[in-house]
């Protein structure tokens, strides 16, 4: 295998509750993956496993061709954002991004820390305390943290999820540039598609410690295979075709207003760009968005509707 | 004054009276010119306090006193502080009897914890006094030293710990570089503690006093069986100055308060 981190037969486990059970995947050196899935997936012990935080019941993580399943998670040349950051928070911010050069008894560790705090754009807070700063700085500087010691792979736990719609485009743009200049293999865990799909070249999807999918992020959007994967990523409408097959529409693929289908408006939500409408019909609830320019439907309003065969998705499997 | 406030006023008064009233009757008559203890003083002189210094047994027994306070709480500590962490971060099993074993010295009465060392450790085994002391006094600080850490490790997330082994330390290397540092205050606090009911700890002490080992509570009931002077009085003030200055400074420079 060429993978630069792979995965084989990994078996996780908590006492006698198996949480992953022989799962394997590779990731190719500097790309940078989604774990995507619903809480209790097995996302973040698969990630935990592979920084030597949990030890595995049986199968095989290689790093850069190098057996690191059992190693200690000092020797593995990792790095791990934290959902939380984990900063120390008895040290200040040029304490913390030395931590692990002075570990290592690094030289140059005054230049290569304050080169860390630059490329997050913290160089003037090296002398703060951590719990001062505001919780996108606390993570820019756990991200510095992890990268002045140069790991091989770094892991990031949910790195968006904390941040506001401003702060978390401002992180996204951080980590790509990071993936562009130090060619760092990255691998993010995240419940939420969106972050996914923004962020990840390619996308792990994950249920109940299986992977359902992987592909290329626009793959995944769209030609999900089964009705997990559809489901998660947006497909709201998922019925049996003529040749008992599944078909999945977005909401935005029904096409309001005429068509063979009729039913009635329950309920309405405005999303800026569209109204996305619940209708209640022979074929179950349909989820039918329309362009909010157009005229708006009312609540108990008859609709007619059509679900065009040309614009669904074909699953493969239940 | 509304007749609420008045209520909560008077019951304020009275706790303070109660509280500190003691300590002034003690400071007054220590400051006696007379023979005698006696209240309201007799006249006011420092002789009281200069006599303290000038009796041997007080002097023995100050640094007994002095010696199990140290060391017991810093024994108690030894032992406490890896328990404490092992109660805090790991799932083992048994954790609440541990505890529980942990904090009996505070729940069995000091009079029968220091009966039953003396009947069954010392008579039969010959265990010097001074060695059960040791062990009593370490044992009966346990509880605070764990109770303490404990709640100052609670407070201490655990990945942080889990970011230091991956920024290259060892387990014994994070607890010393991240963990120690962080529960530092905590663990002050509960020397202070552990110190201080040490050093004021009568009932377990009371049978464990022999010919010339004498804890210097002990020492002080003794003296006053014989010689009833304000000797004693002054010696009190002293030792309730220390306490107060001890605690002042740690409230000053640690926030004490938090971590009890």
């Amino acid at each position: 295998m060429s993978d630069f981190v792979s995965v084989d037969k990994l078996t996780l486990a908590y006492g006698d509750t198996v949480a992953v059970p022989e799962l394997s995947f590779g990731i190719g050196k500097g790309e940078l993956i989604a774990l995507l899935g619903p809480s209790g997936c097995g996302k973040t012990t698969t990630m935990r496993a592979i920084a030597g935080l949990m030890t595995p019941k049986s199968g095989t993580i290689r790093i850069d061709g190098r057996d690191v399943t059992r190693l200690a998670p000092s020797l593995r040349e990792v790095g791990l954002v934290f959902q939380s950051y984990a900063l120390f928070p008895h040290l200040t911010v040029f304490e913390n991004v030395a931590f692990g050069l002075k570990m290592r008894k690094a030289p140059n560790i005054r230049e290569r820390v304050m080169a860390g705090l630059e490329s997050v754009g913290l160089r003037d807070f090296a002398n703060r305390l951590t719990p001062d700063l505001s919780g996108g700085q606390q993570q820019r500087v756990s991200l510095a943290r992890s990268l002045v010691v140069e790991p091989k792979v770094l892991l990031l736990d949910e790195p968006l999820s904390n941040l506001d719609a401003r702060l978390r485009l401002e992180m996204q743009m951080v980590l790509k540039d990071i993936q562009k200049k130090t060619g760092v293999t990255m691998i993010f865990v995240t419940h939420d598609q969106s972050e996914a799909l923004a962020l990840a070249d390619r996308i792990v999807l994950m249920k109940d410690g299986r992977i359902v999918q992987s592909g290329l992020a626009e793959e995944m959007y769209s030609a999900p295979r089964s009705r997990f994967a559809a489901d998660f990523f947006g497909f709201e409408n998922i019925l049996p075709g003529r040749d008992g097959g599944l078909l999945a529409w977005r909401p935005t693929a029904i096409r309001l207003g005429d068509g063979p289908h009729e039913g009635t408006i329950r309920g309405m939500s405005f999303g800026g760009d569209y109204r996305t409408y619940v209708i209640d019909s022979a074929l179950g609830e349909i989820k039918g968005s329309v362009r909010a320019g157009l005229p708006a439907f009312g609540e108990g309003e008859k609709v007619r509707f059509d679900l065009p065969e040309g614009e669904a998705v074909r699953l493969e499997a239940a | 004054m509304k007749p609420s406030s008045t209520a909560t006023g008077t019951i304020i008064g009275l706790t303070l009276v109660f509280l500190i009233g003691p300590f002034i009757v003690i400071i007054l008559a220590a400051l006696t010119a007379g023979n005698n203890l006696a209240f309201p003083p007799d006249g006011l002189s420092l002789k009281w306090f200069i006599k303290v210094f000038t009796v041997e047994s007080f002097r023995i027994s100050f640094f007994i006193s002095m010696f199990l306070a140290v060391f017991g709480t810093l024994t108690a500590l030894i032992v406490g502080v890896p328990a404490a962490y092992a109660i805090a971060r790991y799932d083992i099993p048994g954790a609440g009897a541990i505890q529980l074993a942990v904090s009996s010295p505070l729940i069995v009465p000091g009079i029968i914890v220091g009966l039953a060392l003396l009947r069954y450790l010392v008579i039969p085994t010959g265990f010097t006094i001074m060695a059960a002391l040791f062990l009593a006094h370490a044992a009966l600080i346990l509880p605070y030293a764990v109770r303490v850490v404990t709640s100052s490790l609670q407070n201490l997330r655990v990945d942080v710990e889990e970011a230091a082994l991956i920024l290259g330390c060892s387990r014994l290397g994070s607890f010393f570089r991240v963990v120690f540092p962080n529960i530092r205050g905590g663990i002050l606090a509960a020397f202070i503690l552990g110190f201080v009911t040490s050093f004021n700890q009568v009932p377990v002490s009371l049978f464990l006093s022999g010919p010339g080992v004498r804890t210097l509570p002990i020492d002080m009931l003794a003296y006053m069986e014989t010689t009833y002077d304000p000797s004693v009085a002054a010696l009190a003030c002293l030792l309730a100055i220390m306490s107060v200055g001890i605690v002042f400074l740690a409230e000053r420079f640690l926030g004490f308060s938090r971590y009890v």
